[in-house]
């Protein structure tokens, strides 16, 4: 038996981000946006290879992106 | 505006007198006026790094209280989450052949101490003692350790997260970054997580936390009697490294701003010390001049007399 999000090529935590964007979504609006700063989130990576920096990329695009595609394939 | 009126009189006075070591003492009186200007200039800029300092120390005390109290929350998260492994006994897998990922959780900010350097220095020490297997991956969070490690080990590197430390870590930067760690080719058998770990405001520590695999999660002694599904082992594997990271990266930003507090109180303390020796320095040099302006027009006085 596995979950329908596991069958949709996401993990766990991916899961709970989007979740817990959703509750955080439908809260009452003085509320929402204290809750909604807890959910923020703005990083950027960059890959290494060889020792060598890789371009900068932010971080909750590619998760999006690398999710999308993983569920297409998938 | 005296001295110079009398300067011509004593110059006329002192060449009929004594004609070559006349010069000398003018030189160093208008040296004495040069320097008289330079530690104003001098004082002046002190006292502004040090309301620069004060400033920043405040705003470094209001955040360490709220850092302090979101280290104490994430805590709970990261020590629960270990607690789970505790109970069943679970060990790290080492040997020959294992990858180990290693993630450094520092910031991107600077101007707090040795905070950064101390966990890059830690991490280059385990690696030339041997406690760290040499072919282990890097990821590192922020900028600091970043600029560190790529120096010393950049063959290790693998990833690198900037953005880290603007303000308090959020979980939903624990998960996009654990995420992203599942994301890496490599299968890894240990994660391990070097974080600061808070003793108290003056004293922290560079500490290790054991993300397991799930393959260590299986062989754990207690296992069983947790009655963990095969298929929910990989979610509960993404989420114990969240947590971990949450609590490392959140106890590490408490460590950051209280060494920054302690940066800034010392950098505060050491401009006022500077301050009373310039000024010191300062009414001194102001006593040497007019001491010398009245020894010039008593001269030239007595001079002119004759």
């Amino acid at each position: 038996m596995s979950a329908a999000w596991k069958s949709a090529g996401l993990t766990y935590n991916r899961y709970l981000t989007i979740a817990s964007r959703v509750v955080r979504r439908s809260l009452k609006d003085d509320k929402r946006l204290a809750a909604e700063r807890r959910g923020e989130s703005d990083l950027r990576f960059a890959k290494w290879e060889n020792g060598k920096q890789g371009e900068a990329k932010s971080l909750n695009q590619a998760n999006e992106s690398g999710f999308a595609q993983a569920a297409q394939s998938s | 505006m005296l001295s110079r009126a009398a300067r011509p009189a004593f110059r006329v006075g002192a060449a009929a007198l004594r004609p070559a070591p006349a010069c000398s003492p003018l030189v160093a009186q208008t040296a004495g006026y040069a320097t008289l200007r330079e530690i104003e200039d001098r004082l002046k800029s002190i006292r502004n790094i040090e309301k620069i300092t004060k400033t920043m120390k405040i705003v470094a005390s209001t955040k360490l209280t709220r850092a302090q109290k979101a280290m104490n929350e994430s805590r709970v998260y990261g020590e629960t989450s270990q607690k789970t492994f505790e109970e069943a006994e679970t060990k790290p897998i080492d040997g020959e052949g294992k990858k180990t990922l290693l993630v450094v959780c520092s910031s991107d900010k600077g101007l707090c101490g040795g905070i950064h350097s101390g966990m890059s220095r830690y991490v280059r020490r385990q690696l030339a003692a041997g406690n760290l297997p040499s072919d282990i991956d890097i990821a590192v969070l922020g900028e600091k350790c970043k600029a560190q490690l790529s120096r010393s080990n950049p063959k290790n590197m693998v990833l690198s997260f900037s953005g880290v430390g603007k303000a308090i870590p959020t979980f939903a930067d624990a998960t996009a970054i654990a995420d992203q760690l599942c994301l890496l080719p490599t299968q890894y058998d240990s994660v391990k997580i070097l974080y600061n770990k808070f003793v108290n405001a003056t004293a922290y520590e560079p500490t290790i936390i054991e993300a397991f695999s799930e393959e260590a999660i299986k062989e754990s002694a207690n296992f069983s009697s947790f009655e963990i599904d095969d298929t929910v082992l990989p979610s509960l594997r993404e989420y114990a490294l969240a947590n971990s990271l949450f609590w490392g990266l959140a106890e590490g930003h408490a460590c950051e701003q209280s060494a920054r507090r302690n940066a800034m109180d010392n950098a505060s303390k050491n401009a006022g010390d500077m301050i009373n020796k310039f000024q010191i320095l300062f009414n001194r040099t102001r006593q040497a001049v007019i001491t010398g302006e009245l020894v010039e027009i008593i001269t030239g006085a007595a001079a002119s007399e004759n």
